[in-house]
């Protein structure tokens, strides 16, 4: 049906297609920023997933105002001393992988990956610190409309918390192969952003869910 | 190389061609070029189509008569909310999504969209979603039967107490769908604002990439709302969580603002690209310019901008309060004004053209007058007192048909036709195309116009048994509705035997300007030789400016 | 434009003009009887909307086909038409006409909404705080028939807080101003007489209040508009509009009379299902049981 597109052609196109599928080598005139447009992207793609965020967060503000029933019989508010140390260490951690980042460009890579494995070192904490707070708590994801809503904004924050960790975790790895960074660091990049996202999502979480009561 | 004797050469040549599996198999597989998918998009969305046309058919049966008497009434809700689901998630969302996969890369110049593998796994969801959701008719409790917006609480109300009921796979199937539109979205936009060729500034661009543009602008923006209410709309259905149970402090209307945050917007991210459709199809068949191209380019960006102010007119008699009502009555009938643009600007295209009424211009400007008398009726909705009447009734369902069908789908089908010789490197057979349109037209209007009456009547929608007095709006209805199945026949029958057999087509049958029509039917692999240098704006009718400085260069040889 | 072409268009606008008015017109046929104070000013509003909307109707539909009919070529003809790329001054005009008419639309809709509201509001007034009806102050001295009514999966009951009575048919008084309480004891119900013109959905849970004036007498019929299940569709009751004696009448010798439980279809349908050897259908949810209501 689709006419063929190596039947009548020179070897040396059929060589370049072969290798990549869209023979980019056999047409020198054109540049395709890929890094660029994975990061353009990404962005866009992490602009739409916030507002996932927002719509939750809105959300919880909605219910907060106008229920009845807001919190469950015995609950007087939520302990924010361990959730503030969290948050501090979590937000530090983004300052760190900024001068991970800032390493790599500077082909420091064994400050970058000491200071990447820091991040993820922090991050764990913080899902750890969360994990310990929710088991201590004295109500669960059922317990009435605002133990549902607890849950579910810090599982989903937290559920993002562990892709960042996994992500800079594969990152790591990819760090160990020689000549890696030879065409760039988009993927490095990528995920650095994506752990600010997750950053200021948890200020906002924080600022609603804690000091907010 | 000139040792080697000739056969083992052309084996050499061989094991060097792209791994392109021949023919049909190229469909079924997990192919990277964004024609294919196209293709595939199209083809797997129609397929769905007809199941949901089937389900209507089945519907018009059992209101051709006020009883219930053909179908046990959990069967017939089952009916109404399966019909709706597919039509949109899994007929109106890839068809569009499929044809803009097919022609946006060639109308900006590039050779593929900006992240191609992102693309396969984004169709390949789609079969997996759709027959997700097909699979619940085996479910003991059956498919999902709360219509297709699953308000809360009926929706989460489980008489047989599983675990796993139609109405948490509806719910999957609708996130999974999400997922690839958000997926597709931010390859459309990417790739848009980043891969336009040489030459081709915004205001360049054809008007349909400005329409697919302004729909997955929209995509990335409202969705997400959506998948927020439906996950916990599917935490109360399986985990026991409150959020919309009123009576442990929850609030079902709020999941009625999540789904409409989208679900407004989402009419306009099916409604812009046919827009798009019929700005590029009526300069083609009129001989002229597009009137005011950048006024409509503009338009469908304000659109999408007025559209995800405007969602509470679908909640005005939910109980929301009396200044709510008002604000977004103001702002819904706001957004009829850029419509209203673009609805003037494809008449002054037409005024004074030289038009040639072939099947794709007759779907356009059917299309059209549907669309203006929907839009009508959509202004009498956005008013609050009449809506207050007509909420819920067949008034509406009448209203969003002429949308859905007698716009969406017949720019589509006018899509297929006018782009059909490019994308199969055939023509289609004009008499049937012909046929095709009359009946869908008539169909379309006697199916879908006495569901006004009836609902200014008081009839109200979701019901499969109705007074006595709806019945003569209804017996239309039922015989437009039967009428417009049938107009698929010829369809097929076109589609089918025209890409089998019909005449071979030349690259540019309809004389059309534009970058898709400067290279072969159907396009090789990489669309361009080379990339092509863009020196004028789109719909040059009656200039004689060339589009690219190096149209010679564009094909091989 | 020379003047043959200005009459012409002067003739064709007129033409249209008088068409629409007379769809306006018309439109009051395609509505229910007018059963309360409420829907004349809804259908004059209706009419209004037809009459603009006919009328650019008839302007765009009639543009396409007049060019569809008149401005056809040769398949052989392979010239172009005028390159006429767009007209300031038309976009303008095409744009600020629009504006003018939305704003023109929505003015006169939020003067019918308030009118209305006068006449009865429509909000979620009782939500849980327990603050007073916003509109009680507003509330004239005009005497106002109390009624309660009460939505469940799938019956609709009335209950008069007065005497004590309960029905399955809703009664009353004519040209008396109603106010209903209204709630709904699982799922979202829609409380919709067409005659009326009156629309509100019934929220478990709480409690919404909705003021109105029947004017006319006649029996109509109330439906359910939010679908809430399997027998939605048959959740319906019958309206009595009656003058102030008849409805006194009835309701002292309702107040007199036992309780039954009321016919209802939806029970009715489903225990004859249940009975089916066969089963036709999914698991539903069980209807709850028919509302007791006094005999009168």
């Amino acid at each position: 049906m689709d006419s063929s597109i190596t039947s009548d052609q020179s070897a040396q196109p059929v060589l370049a297609i072969a290798n990549n599928p869209h023979g980019h080598e056999n047409h020198g005139s054109e540049e395709h920023d890929h890094a660029g447009n994975s990061m353009f992207g990404f962005i866009v793609f992490l602009l739409s997933e916030s507002v996932i965020f927002l719509s939750f967060f809105a959300g919880y503000a909605m219910i907060k105002l106008t229920t009845p029933d807001w919190l469950p019989p015995g609950v007087e508010g939520l302990d924010v001393n361990a959730p503030t140390i969290n948050t501090i260490v979590l937000v530090s951690s983004s300052f760190v992988i900024y001068f991970a980042e800032r390493a790599l460009k500077q082909n420091k890579l064994i400050q970058f990956r000491l200071l990447w494995l820091l991040t993820m070192g922090m991050g764990t904490y913080f899902l750890v610190g969360q994990a310990i707070e929710w088991s201590e708590l004295q109500f669960g994801l059922t317990s009435g409309v605002y133990g549902g809503l607890f849950y579910l904004l810090t599982g989903f924050h937290g559920l993002h918390v562990l892709i960042g960790i996994l992500l800079q975790g594969v990152m790591l790895g990819r760090s160990l192969i020689p000549n890696n960074y030879a065409g760039g660091h988009v993927g490095v990049d990528e995920t650095s952003l994506f752990w600010h996202f997750v950053d200021v999502i948890w200020i906002v979480l924080f600022c609603l869910i804690y000091l907010w009561q | 190389m000139t040792n080697a004797p000739i056969e083992t050469l052309s084996t050499a040549v061989e094991a060097l061609k792209p791994e392109l599996p021949p023919g049909w198999r190229r469909y079924f597989s997990f192919s990277t070029d964004h024609k294919v998918i196209g293709i595939q998009y199209l083809v797997t969305s129609f397929v769905f189509f007809l199941i949901g046309g089937l389900l209507s058919m089945v519907m018009r049966a059992e209101l051709i008569t006020p009883e219930s008497d053909l179908l046990d009434r959990s069967l017939y809700n089952s009916m109404f909310t399966m019909h709706g689901t597919i039509m949109i998630f899994l007929w109106i969302f890839p068809s569009l999504v499929g044809l803009a996969n097919y022609l946006v890369p060639l109308m900006i110049g590039a050779r593929d969209m900006a992240f191609p593998r992102l693309n396969a796994a984004a169709f390949w969801m789609v079969p997996v979603f759709g027959i997700l959701l097909m699979s619940s008719y085996f479910l003991p409790g059956g498919t999902a039967q709360a219509g297709w917006w699953s308000y809360p609480p009926v929706s989460t109300q489980n008489p047989t107490g599983n675990l796993i009921t139609g109405e948490v796979v509806w719910i999957l199937a609708v996130a999974i769908s999400g997922v690839s539109s958000i997926m597709g979205a931010v390859n459309f936009v990417t790739t848009i604002v980043r891969m336009r060729a040489p030459g081709m500034t915004y205001f360049r661009m054809p008007a349909y990439v400005w329409a697919v543009l302004s729909a997955q602008l929209i995509q990335l923006a409202a969705l997400p709302a959506l998948t927020a209410g439906a996950v916990m709309l599917l935490f109360d259905a399986v985990a026991g969580t409150a959020f919309f149970d009123p009576e442990r402090g929850g609030n079902p209307v709020l999941f009625q603002h999540f789904f409409w945050f989208y679900s407004h917007p989402a009419v306009y991210v099916m409604a812009l690209p046919a827009f798009g459709i019929f700005s590029e199809i009526l300069p083609v068949y009129a001989r002229k310019p597009l009137f005011g191209y950048k006024v409509v380019a503009v338009s469908s960006l304000l659109i999408s901008l007025v559209s995800v102010l405007v969602w509470v007119h679908h909640m005005y008699a939910s109980g929301t309060p009396g200044w709510m009502r008002m604000l977004f009555m103001f702002s819904t009938m706001l957004v009829a004004v850029p419509t209203g643009v673009k609805v003037f600007a494809w008449t002054a295209t037409v005024w004074r053209g030289k038009l040639r009424l072939d099947t794709p211009m007759l779907f356009c400007l059917g299309a059209i007058m549907m669309f203006v008398f929907a839009g009508i009726t959509g202004v009498m909705l956005a008013s609050v007192p009449v809506d207050i009447h007509v909420n819920n009734t067949y008034f509406v369902v009448g209203h969003f048909h002429y949308i859905v069908y007698g716009t969406i789908t017949m720019a589509m089908f006018g899509a297929l036709y006018h782009w059909f010789p490019k994308i199969t490197g055939r023509m289609y057979y004009e008499g049937l195309g012909k046929l095709h349109f009359i009946l869908a037209f008539v169909g379309t209007n006697l199916c879908f116009l006495p569901m006004h009456l009836a609902g200014l009547h008081g009839m109200v929608r979701r019901v499969s048994s109705y007074d006595p007095e709806f019945a003569f709006s209804n017996v239309l209805a039922s015989l437009g509705g039967f009428l417009l199945g049938m107009s698929t026949l010829p369809f097929i029958l076109n589609m089918v035997g025209a890409w089998v057999q019909g005449k071979q087509a030349p690259d540019n049958p309809w004389r059309a300007i534009g970058l898709e029509w400067l290279v072969s039917s159907p396009p090789p692999v990489e669309n361009f030789e080379e990339l092509p240098v863009v020196v004028s704006g789109p719909y040059g009718y009656g200039k004689s400016e060339p589009l690219v400085s190096n149209e010679a260069a564009l094909k091989p040889h | 434009m020379n003047v043959k072409t200005i009459l012409l268009l002067v003739f064709l606008v007129s033409v249209a003009l008088l068409v629409s008015l007379w769809m306006g017109q018309q439109a009051y046929s395609w509505l229910p009887i007018q059963a309360s104070a409420e829907s004349k000013l809804i259908d004059d509003l209706f009419s209004f909307l037809v009459v603009l909307g006919s009328f650019i109707f008839l302007g765009i539909t009639g543009t396409l086909l007049y060019a569809m009919l008149t401005q056809r070529v040769s398949r052989f003809d392979i010239s172009d038409g005028p390159p006429i790329e767009g007209s300031v001054t038309l976009e303008v005009v095409w744009t600020v006409i629009p504006v003018l008419l939305v704003m023109w639309i929505a003015g006169y809709s939020y003067q019918v909404y308030q009118q209305m509201a006068v006449r009865g509001p429509m909000d979620v007034v009782h939500m849980h705080m327990g603050t007073p009806s916003a509109y009680a102050a507003a509330a004239d001295a005009e005497p106002v028939e109390e009624i309660e009514v009460l939505a469940k999966q799938w019956a609709w009951a009335f209950h008069y807080p007065g005497q004590n009575v309960t029905t399955s048919e809703l009664h009353l008084p004519v040209d008396r101003r109603v106010r209903l309480s209204m709630t709904s004891e699982d799922v979202i119900h829609g409380f919709y007489i067409p005659a009326f013109r009156l629309k509100q959905d019934i929220l478990p849970k709480r409690s919404i209040e909705f003021e109105f004036t029947p004017v006319r007498e006649g029996k109509y019929r109330l439906n359910n508009s939010q679908f809430s299940g399997t027998y939605s569709a048959i959740m319906q009751a019958d309206v009595l509009v009656e003058s102030p004696d008849q409805y006194s009448q009835w309701l002292a010798s309702a107040a007199a009379g036992d309780r039954v439980p009321a016919y209802n279809p939806a029970y009715t349908e489903y225990n004859t299902r249940q009975e089916k050897g066969i089963r036709p259908g999914w698991p539903t949810i069980k209807p709850a049981a028919p509302p007791l209501v006094n005999q009168g």
